[in-house]
């Protein structure tokens, strides 16, 4: 896409893009839920006369979810509104609809709640000062244990030269989407019907379904425009009580966040804390004892996942013969955990690279010489026994200190120089389906999620139709429906669009070619071309105008109909590896190095980044515009990770700095210049040998800025993000 | 949003006059309104009627023998972009300029500023190093106030039912510096900030600090041990000793009271040799 428009930047810069937020539908109510009080308490009563006395005020409590869906069974785990006890503020305790948003407001103001305090669980360390033990199992807050071990890790521990145990500790981060959750929701007949910013349609529809407890042919979504994801619009929110509330008035309901409950109610990554042990014999790893305290909030889906998928990129791409690995998702009384770009994996990155970073200066090793001798090479398998695959972890490694060398040779005194890596799997693990429809001058691909900003769907997906067909970009158009219409997908999450979904739109393609062929009397697959508007096929020494290759029913029906599914498909991992737990095999890896350049206020700990480079094996770059726009985007995701994102939720479990003003992303003021290049020659699982690219920029980003600090200056700071006033205790000047 | 009515006089007279026809509360002047709209949206203030001053001829810049009145509804981007403040008022053209993003400064004022005095203003304490004095005009006349007693506490200032700021006096051109630090150095709140100046009038410093106290204030101890010139090393060491001992500071999540002392220290220093050696300083 370099030098080219990108395919939805007019209508967003038009302003006649339609997101979530903009949905205005005649004689709509507008909602707010009803927060609650505090973060943990057994609910006395719950007055919701005082509002309900409003002039054309609907308030909904838990007592009125029989009334309204009827007997169908609702996810129990996660009720729409507490009946006993409220296990995070903010909790959605009810819920109102009114004229105005305004006089919906005054509503929530109105509702009394009377609940007897319990005490939280607010923080990993104040309730497990130690690390848990076997009998945390039983504690309440233990959501989920996994363990997996490898090769005989106590002897290695015992016959080391040197063993290293650090601890860190990572951050809340938020994914600060530009446009909050919002939906739109109305009941047609039967259908239970909403519009939605969301990252996945079916998902919405899935996951409705079953806290409403009603069929999921019963409800249909329709996806809006979406101001970004970041994987916190990837399962449904707001839209069960949007379509509670229009159930319960018979009229149109919209349901949106401010920005500041966008925070408090939104599914953040929560803080962790990390062990790290490192057994070293002869200037080699010889094993590793990796443990793990994940704050998942309230969650209840996902808690393994949290745990065992995270767990892996503890280990890094590493060879590590002999390994124990621990985790611990705990219960705190905070909302529920949710994933944000490569769920974990910066953190964990973080936490690897300046581990092994920190084991080699400890032992006088070059740090870099050490990581990259033990880095994962093709033909490797993983600590979990998974084979690695085509991956090009280590040539992007040494690409980035080839470029960290010429960069140090040239950068003052007070700067820093740092390399680090980080891996991701491609989730090509969810499935997905498109239909290809060809007529005399168009070819359509329909297709059921939304563009979320990232490109993948109207530049990834269309780049595969026009690399299989042969056809220009303006010939080939993206169509979305409703789930009532659309063909399934997943979601755009995972990084898997292009990999998943562009596989299916290449299938598509080529049974159309072959379809053409075979109208043309050939036999292989037709190639296609435009001439004077018109499309043309030839095959065999024939060639036609698709035009009249559509037979008159096709003509009723949109033209030649060609479909694509792409299933997931099954990977291994060594279960005799795993002692407790799920753990989760990965799919295609991707990932890449990054090179920072840093300086460093000596008397203040104040970090600047000067300047970056990333290097990635994106498989074979499919659309090279979009591909860079995705790793700069990452890059600049990751630095406020880095430096200063970080949600502070005080001891009562309230969100300190709920906000803008308080929670900082970057600014274009903090984004150094930025050099990106891709690897190629380690195909993926994707069309053509594509892998995906939405979420590997962000793996290795934190780690980078914290090595080049601990170049720059000497501190080695343990916890993100990296502030002044952390890298200044790390400096021993407080 | 609620609802509210503008109005937009042409003279200070109808202005005032407005603005005294309702009880105080429920009038807000707006100038560049980058900090009232954001109270007005969250919902912290609600006033029925809203003073745009935008018609009043306030947009000034007037030097007097190297005293300058800056009018208050001046954009800070132009005072920003003026030579000569940057060559007679360097703190104040750091401070300016650490205000928000450009965009911002096309907008906010000197006066805005003031009137909504926030506990971490950048511009306060360059002010009170400057010995400025807020000229106002009301119901009963117009007066002068210095900084110093204008500015009263978080949102609270000395302005009487019915008045407003019409501009800002600067007495003198001052050898000066004004140093921040911010968890993010763009359009943040600075979580320290240092302004220093040296009045050759009376051959004596000027250190005040924000971001620290409840309120910008002067530290008149740090100021004293500065001497009355150039100071030695250990004098700035040792006022920066006492400007990082006062006893008000505050811990809150942008950082806490042992790094924003710390932090006072090392600007302070800072900010001193930076007044000294910024061209200008007297002999």
């Amino acid at each position: 896409m370099s030098g080219a428009v990108r395919p939805d930047a007019v209508v967003k810069l038009a302003g006649t893009a339609v997101y979530g937020m903009d949905l205005d539908v005649p004689g709509m109510l507008w909602a707010a839920l009803v927060p609650a009080p505090i973060a943990h308490g057994r609910i006395v009563s719950v007055d919701l006369r005082a509002a309900r006395a409003l002039p054309g005020v609907t308030v909904i409590g838990a007592d009125d979810l029989a009334r309204l869906l009827g007997p169908g069974e609702r996810d129990a785990e996660r009720p729409l509104f507490p009946h006993e006890e409220i296990v995070y503020r903010n909790q959605p305790i009810a819920a109102v609809a009114a004229p105005s948003e305004a006089e919906a407001r005054a509503a929530v103001a109105l509702v009394r709640v009377e609940v007897d305090p319990l005490p939280i669980v607010a923080d990993l360390e104040t309730r497990f000062p130690e690390w848990p033990g076997s009998e945390a199992d039983a504690a309440p807050e233990i959501a989920a244990h996994v363990r997996a071990r490898h090769g005989d890790v106590e002897a290695e521990f015992r016959g080391a030269d040197r063993v290293v145990r650090e601890t860190y500790r990572t951050a809340s981060v938020h994914q600060v989407a530009l446009e909050p959750h919002a939906c739109v929701a109305e009941i047609r007949g039967d259908v239970w019907y909403v519009r939605t910013s969301t990252q996945s349609p079916f998902g919405v529809r899935e996951d409705t379904a079953s806290l409403l407890g009603i069929p999921e042919t019963s409800i249909v979504v329709d996806g809006t425009w979406v101001g970004g994801g970041f994987g916190g619009k990837g399962s449904s929110f707001l839209e069960p009580y949007a379509l509670l509330l229009a159930r319960a008035t018979g009229r149109p309901v919209r349901l949106a966040l401010g920005y500041r409950d966008e925070f408090r109610l939104g599914r953040t990554t929560l803080p962790a804390v990390i062990r790290m042990e490192t057994a070293v014999k002869d200037g080699r790893i010889r094993a590793r004892r990796v443990r793990l305290l994940l704050d998942v909030g309230t969650s209840l889906p996902g808690r393994d996942f949290a745990t065992g998928y995270s767990i892996g990129f503890l280990l890094g791409p590493y060879r590590t013969e002999a390994f124990e690995v621990e985790g611990y998702a705990v219960r705190t009384h905070k909302p529920p955990f949710g994933p944000h770009r490569a769920p974990f994996a910066p953190q964990c990155a973080f936490a690897v690279e300046s581990h092994l970073d920190h084991v080699a200066r400890e032992l006088n090793l070059d740090p870099e010489e050490f990581r990259a001798s033990h880095l994962w090479r093709e033909g490797d398998t993983t600590p979990l026994g998974q084979p690695v695959g085509p991956f090009g972890i280590f040539a992007a490694f040494e690409r980035a200190r080839a470029t960290a060398r010429a960069w140090r040779a040239e950068s003052p005194p007070g700067h820093g120089v740092g390399v680090a890596c980080g891996f991701w799997s491609t989730s090509t693990g969810a499935g997905g389906e498109v239909r290809l429809r060809l007529s005399g001058d168009r070819l359509v691909v329909h297709e059921g999620s939304r563009e979320i900003g990232s490109g993948s769907v109207l530049g990834g997906l269309t780049a595969v139709a026009c690399r299989v067909t042969g056809l220009p970009r303006e010939r080939v158009a993206i169509e979305y429906s409703d789930t009532s219409k659309a063909p399934f997908d997943s979601g755009v999450f995972g990084s898997r669009t292009l990999g998943a979904l562009g596989h299916a739109v290449e299938e598509a393609a080529v049974a159309l070619r072959r379809t053409l062929a075979e109208r043309l009397g050939a036999r292989g697959q037709a190639d296609l071309s435009v001439d004077r508007g018109e499309i043309f096929a030839e095959a065999g020494g024939h060639r036609a105008s698709v035009g009249s290759l559509v037979t008159a029913e096709e003509r009723t029906a949109g033209g030649i109909l060609a479909e694509g599914r792409h299933f997931a498909s099954p990977r291994a991992i060594d279960e005799s590896r795993v002692l407790q737990g799920s753990f989760y095999a990965y799919t295609d890896f991707t990932g890449g190095a990054h090179v920072a350049e840093v300086s460093v206020d000596p008397a203040t700990g104040a970090v600047r980044v000067e300047r970056y480079a990333a290097f990635h094996d994106a498989g074979v770059v499919v659309d090279p515009g979009a591909a860079q726009a995705q790793v700069e985007g990452g890059v600049a995701m990751g630095l406020g990770a880095a430096l200063t994102e970080e949600a502070i939720w005080s001891e009562d479990g309230r969100l300190e700095n709920a906000g803008l003003l308080d929670y900082r992303i970057p600014t274009l003021g903090e984004i150094p210049p930025m050099t990106v290049e891709f690897l190629e020659g380690f195909a993926g699982a994707g069309p053509f040998g594509a892998k995906g690219l939405g979420e590997p920029p962000i793996v290795p980003v934190p780690a980078t800025v914290a090595i080049a600090v601990r170049e720059a200056c000497g501190a080695h700071a343990t916890e993100l993000p990296l502030s002044a006033e952390r890298v200044a205790r790390a400096l021993k000047l407080l | 949003m609620n609802s509210f009515e503008l109005v937009v006089p042409e003279t200070a007279e109808e202005a005032v006059a407005a603005l005294q026809a309702l009880a105080p509360g429920e009038a807000a002047p707006i100038a560049g309104g980058t900090d009232l709209l954001i109270d007005v949206d969250e919902g912290r203030v609600a006033p029925r009627r809203v003073i745009s001053l935008r018609r009043l001829p306030w947009k000034t810049l007037d030097w007097n023998a190297g005293a300058l009145t800056v009018g208050s509804t001046l954009p800070l981007r132009s005072l920003e972009e003026d030579p000569q403040v940057r060559v007679s008022y360097p703190g104040l053209y750091q401070a300016v300029r650490a205000v928000g993003s450009v965009a911002l400064r096309h907008r906010a004022t000197l006066g805005g500023n003031l009137v909504r005095s926030a506990p971490a203003s950048d511009l306060v304490p360059v002010l009170l190093s400057l010995d400025a004095e807020v000229d106002l005009v009301g119901p009963s006349g117009d007066r002068r106030v210095p900084v110093d007693r204008f500015v009263q506490a978080s949102r609270r200032t000395d302005l009487r039912p019915g008045e407003l700021v019409r501009s800002v006096y600067l007495p003198e051109a001052r050898p000066s510096a004004f140093l921040w630090q911010r968890v993010r150095p763009s359009n943040d709140i600075s979580q320290v900030a240092v302004a220093v100046a040296f009045s050759p009038a009376q051959r004596r410093w000027k250190v005040a600090v924000g971001g620290v106290t409840p309120r910008p204030t002067l530290l008149p101890e740090a100021s004293d041990v500065l001497g009355s010139g150039r100071p030695t090393s250990s004098e700035v060491r040792r006022a920066s000793e006492i400007a990082a001992s006062r006893a008000a500071f505050v811990t809150d999540r942008r950082a806490s009271e042992e790094y924003r002392r710390h932090l006072v220290a090392t600007l302070l220093e800072r900010a001193v040799g930076s007044a000294v050696n910024g061209g200008r300083f007297p002999a």
